[in-house]
């Protein structure tokens, strides 16, 4: 579904439906792990050595030296996540529909849709952002602790102290420190674990990290960015002493060991059967079960992840109680499959649940590539805009249930532009368009020509196969206004390097955002991003300009007014004069006419049986996924009870239930 | 055309197989009927009579809403005007064709997109076989579909026969080092995975092309990894052709390689030919859907079997039409092309008529 390389560490990820990728599960391949450890040198001396060959990103200070005057946060006072009502225990089945090719965390391979269970919702950060307020201060989100326990912003210096709940434990027992803080640094600026994003992140966006104790560390950064606290808080201590083996061959070795984490839940070997299940299990006796924010929290003792290759088969087996939930987004499943009437839901052996979330959305629509002939023109393409029939898509397609996406960046809160509507289809609007730009008349199959006998007949790719539907809806109504899109469906890596390669006319595509605090424009919308140089030193363009590859600027905009405003966004410490360059930046965006806003999907539903429960107020505000936050329990009378009535056929009072208070 | 005496009772023989001479018969049947499939299968009238004017919208352009007093200038929707014919009752009419759907046209049943089940199961009135899951007719999409994968098909065979009997032949006239090179070549070009290339070549083909032209591309792709096994059967063929005496009497004669292979040698292999076209035909049919069940096949909204067959898969329980209607379908013509297939192999085979003493 979505494909951009968004520091999935640091934000929680969506974990996507997608990955047809082939693995060769259990094909019996020799574990490096099993290897006879060699004697080599240890990693945590070499970690020593690098500290010390970079004494201006490593210091080592004492604990006399953090300042006195700090205003500690430690976000004791946010409420509590999750329901106290919650029950300890049980197994919890679920599914996925590749075997994870690594335990790894880090490294290729890594960012599959297994990671977020051993990972990103499992792995307590420094602090995480509050999931239920959303509101901002003035240094951005609110914040509850996770492995540190308070925390303090030095505007002046650009700096973040940490200070590490000295009860938190690796799941092995041994403590977490500052050591584990200096290793983070130590190895995601290595090039051994093979992954030149984190290379990069690591050594750009911090300049540098100080040690006081054991337990109190600071991060500094080159300037003040209203997500100072996203940078530093989401960030993670890694643990030192599990990868003092760290060396070249370090994808091969690590393949299969099970990484230490802070949180709740861990793989024991005994519980990979490969290519078959993988089963987590909670830590005995974890340092945080009793902690507020996480004591309601990972409930069941058990989750096991079994693979089922095809989501079809994956609704059949939930269905007979095989998988414990089920994600229902498609209109088929909620509706056809499972209707209200159907006998587990009347008989309220399964629950139906959505839930409205509010969080930023991913970007469907039609990106234009302004680099093309005739998409060059904006008249042509604000035709485009009148011709795309979305809302139909919306009531017929979705049946209703998902909305119009207005500007470029919806879902940020008060980022999102508050007045700024999307063209609606309007055939007259279209063809009136069209014809400023020179398709006056429709040809003898009812698409529009010039007068030099061109018709409008325009590529539309994507590497959505399960969208193709929707956009045969589009291409027949674009019809209508005289617009011919030939639809091109590909493989979906193809698909995306098309687009990136800006070898597109117009794709299909939608960006997975993170609940981010603010929108980014430069990755999407910067001239450098479209030409390498696209404007020569007088401002005028450059004549010799060719679209630039593997980039996300996938309209090929280049603009100097948008670079100027784009760069004082980037630049800017004051959220609200971002607020009012984003709001200029979707004007300008709405002007050019080259992202026809789509859809947005504001809710999830699933189907879960009635013996797995959800908090009374179903999720939190910004979940992305029903087990995100790992708020949902087992109850095992309610299992046995469910058990016993579906097999004499007694019916249970019917539970479907929306959540609308985020709506 | 004077056929030569054996080749008539070849056809005589066929002709008796009562199974794959009727199978033939409908299967041609089917084949005329689709290439005037706009005359049965279409959304737009065969006739209207519209204010004492009468217009044929069936072939040629489009014509305007605005042609019959709609206010829209795309293509008028019929089934409107119909309605409005009706309502009005001033004495226009028009002639639907017998299945009044378009392959592409996208409805919504019950104000969704979804299958509609067929009429004779209380679905919308004149979906004989239920839509798929944006509301296409199934029939029409079959029909159309059948006729873009045999004929598909039959140019696939054209074309793999050309290459690979030219080639053949060559091969097996020529002998010696040619034909060790050639044969190496063949092996190690037809151990490319052919399904592999395929799927790899059409998601990276910037298909800039309409739909015909990129058929088109997926015939030549398909070829080209096709015709290598035909090549074996003409260059043994061959060889044994060769070294019989008439052969030696047209070399004696000074007729050239040409001249002696198409004229001479390739009529006497052509039983061998023939026995194999019907199966060539089943397995590109086979292919082609195969190719399309995967999604590398044709490019949507083009109607074909396989896609049907994929959108079936997914709906088994909520849309079972789909894929019951498809997969009959699809074992319908394969069954009357295997009985023609093997009603050709009898009659061809060459023991009902050479003894060997």
């Amino acid at each position: 579904m979505i494909m951009t390389t968004s520091d999935k560490l640091l934000r929680p990820a969506l974990v996507l439906l997608a990955g047809f990728t082939l693995l060769f599960a259990g094909c019996g391949k020799k574990d490096a792990a099993e290897a006879p450890a060699e004697n080599k040198p240890n990693a945590l001396d070499e970690a020593k050595a690098y500290y010390a060959a970079n004494p201006d990103f490593f210091h080592f200070k004492t604990a006399q030296d953090i300042p006195a005057d700090l205003n500690w946060e430690d976000g004791m006072e946010l409420p509590d996540i999750g329901d106290p009502n919650a029950k300890k225990g049980g197994t919890v089945n679920y599914w996925v529909q590749d075997f994870p090719r690594t335990l790894r965390t880090i490294g290729p391979d890594s960012n599959g849709s297994f990671r977020p269970w051993i990972l990103d919702d499992n792995y307590l950060r420094y602090a995480q952002r509050h999931p239920n307020v959303t509101s901002l201060t003035e240094n951005g989100f609110h914040y509850f602790p996770g492995v540190a326990d308070r925390w303090a912003l030095d505007r002046e210096n650009k700096t973040v102290y940490i200070h590490i709940n000295p009860a938190a434990r690796w799941s092995d027992g041994k403590p977490i420190t500052t050591e584990d803080a200096l290793f983070s640094f130590f190895l995601h600026r290595s090039t051994y674990i093979k992954a030149p994003w984190y290379n990069n992140y690591y050594s750009t966006k911090y300049s540098g990290i100080t040690r006081f104790d054991e337990h109190t560390f600071a991060l500094h950064f080159p300037e003040l960015r209203p997500d100072i606290y996203s940078t530093s808080l989401e960030n993670i201590p890694v643990p030192a002493h599990f990868y003092k083996e760290l060396g070249e061959d370090y994808p091969e070795r690590y393949q299969w060991r099970n990484v230490p984490t802070t949180g709740a839940y861990v793989v024991n070997d005994r519980d990979i059967d490969k290519g078959r299940s993988i089963t987590l299990t909670r830590v005995k006796d974890w340092w945080a079960k009793d902690l507020k924010f996480y004591r309601y929290r990972f409930n069941p003792d058990r989750i096991r992840i079994m693979v089922i290759r095809d989501n079809a088969k994956a609704f059949e087996a939930f269905r007979k109680g095989d998988i414990d939930f089920f994600d229902m987004r498609l209109a088929e499943d909620w509706y056809d499959k499972l209707p209200d009437s159907a006998p587990e839901i009347a008989n309220g052996y399964i629950q139906k649940l959505k839930f409205y979330n509010d969080i930023p959305r991913p970007t469907y629509g039609l990106w234009m590539n302004e680099a093309t002939p005739l998409l060059s023109n904006r008249d042509i393409r604000v035709g485009v805009q009148h011709a795309t029939n979305w809302d139909l898509v919306i009531s017929k397609f979705s049946r209703g249930d998902w909305s119009r996406m207005e500007t470029t960046a919806d879902g940020y809160g008060d980022f999102t532009h508050p007045t700024l509507k999307a063209r609606r289809y309007d055939i007259d609007k279209a063809l009136a368009s069209f014809a400023k730009a020179g398709f006056t008349k429709r040809g003898p199959d009812g698409i529009l020509v010039n007068d030099q006998g061109q018709r409008l007949s325009i590529q539309l790719t994507t590497g959505y196969e399960h969208y193709k539907d929707l956009l045969t809806i589009l291409q027949e109504e674009a019809i209508k206004a005289g617009l011919d899109l030939r639809i091109e469906v590909l493989d979906r890596t193809a698909a995306w390097k098309k687009t990136q390669e800006k070898k597109h006319e117009i794709s299909f595509v939608a960006f997975n955002v993170g609940p981010e605090l603010f929108p980014r424009y430069w990755e999407t919308y910067h001239s450098k991003n479209a030409y390498d140089q696209a404007f020569l030193e007088d401002g005028s363009v450059n004549p010799a300009r060719s679209p630039k590859p593997q980039t996300n600027n996938l309209q090929t905009i280049a603009s100097i007014k948008l670079d100027e405003m784009i760069d004082a966004y980037d630049r800017s410490e004051s959220l609200e004069e971002m607020k009012q360059l984003a709001y200029k930046m979707e004007e300008f965006l709405y002007e050019d006419a080259s992202f026809s806003p789509g859809f947005v999907i504001p809710y999830m539903r699933h189907g879960a049986w009635r013996w797995l429960q959800v908090p009374a107020d179903g999720n939190v505000k910004i979940a992305t996924s029903f087990e995100e936050y790992h708020l949902f329990w087992i109850d095992e009378d309610l299992k046995k009870e469910t058990l016993e009535a579906r097999k004499s056929g007694k019916p249970l009072p019917p539970a479907i239930k929306v959540f609308e208070q985020y709506k | 055309m004077a056929l030569n005496p054996l080749t008539l009772r070849k056809l005589r023989r066929f002709r008796s197989i009562k199974r794959g001479y009727w199978s033939f018969v409908v299967l041609i049947g089917l084949v005329v009927l689709s290439l005037l499939g706009e005359l049965f299968v279409n959304n737009r009238p065969l006739l209207v009579s519209y204010e004492g004017k009468w217009y044929f919208p069936t072939y040629g352009a489009n014509i305007p809403g605005t042609t019959f007093g709609f206010d829209y200038t795309y293509e008028t929707n019929y089934r409107d005007l119909n309605e409005r014919f009706r309502s009005e009752n001033k004495g226009d009419w028009m002639l639907m064709p017998l299945v009044p759907f378009n392959p592409n046209e996208n409805a919504p049943y019950e104000g969704v997109f979804k299958p509609a089940p067929p009429s004779w199961m209380g679905g919308p009135e004149g979906h004989w076989l239920g839509t798929d899951t944006t509301g296409r007719d199934i029939f029409a999409r079959l029909f159309y579909g059948f006729r873009i994968a045999i004929f598909f098909s039959l140019a696939f065979m054209a074309l793999t026969y050309l290459i690979g009997i030219g080639v053949g032949c060559l091969m097996g006239y020529y002998g010696g080092v040619f034909d060790l090179i050639v044969q190496r070549l063949i092996e190690i070009w037809s151990n490319i995975p052919f399904l592999y290339i395929v799927i790899i070549l059409f998601s990276v083909i910037p298909s800039t092309f309409s739909i015909p032209a990129r058929i088109a591309m997926l015939l030549v792709v398909m070829v080209l990894f096709s015709w290598t096994s035909m090549t074996y059967y003409m260059r043994t063929a061959t060889y044994r052709e060769k070294a019989r005496d008439y052969t030696a009497a047209a070399v004696v004669l000074g007729a050239g390689p040409g001249r002696i292979i198409f004229h001479h040698i390739l009529p006497n292999t052509i039983s061998t030919i023939v026995t194999f076209m019907p199966f060539t035909v089943v397995s590109a049919i086979t292919a082609i859907t195969a190719l399309d069940f995967l999604g590398f096949g044709l490019p949507p909204p083009t109607p074909s079997m396989g896609e049907l067959l994929k959108q079936g898969t997914q709906t088994l329980t909520t849309a079972p039409w789909i894929v019951g209607s498809t997969f009959s379908a699809l074992v319908f013509i394969l069954v009357l092309i295997t009985f023609i297939g093997e009603a050709v192999r009898e009659a061809f085979d060459p023991k009902k008529f050479t003894t060997y003493q």
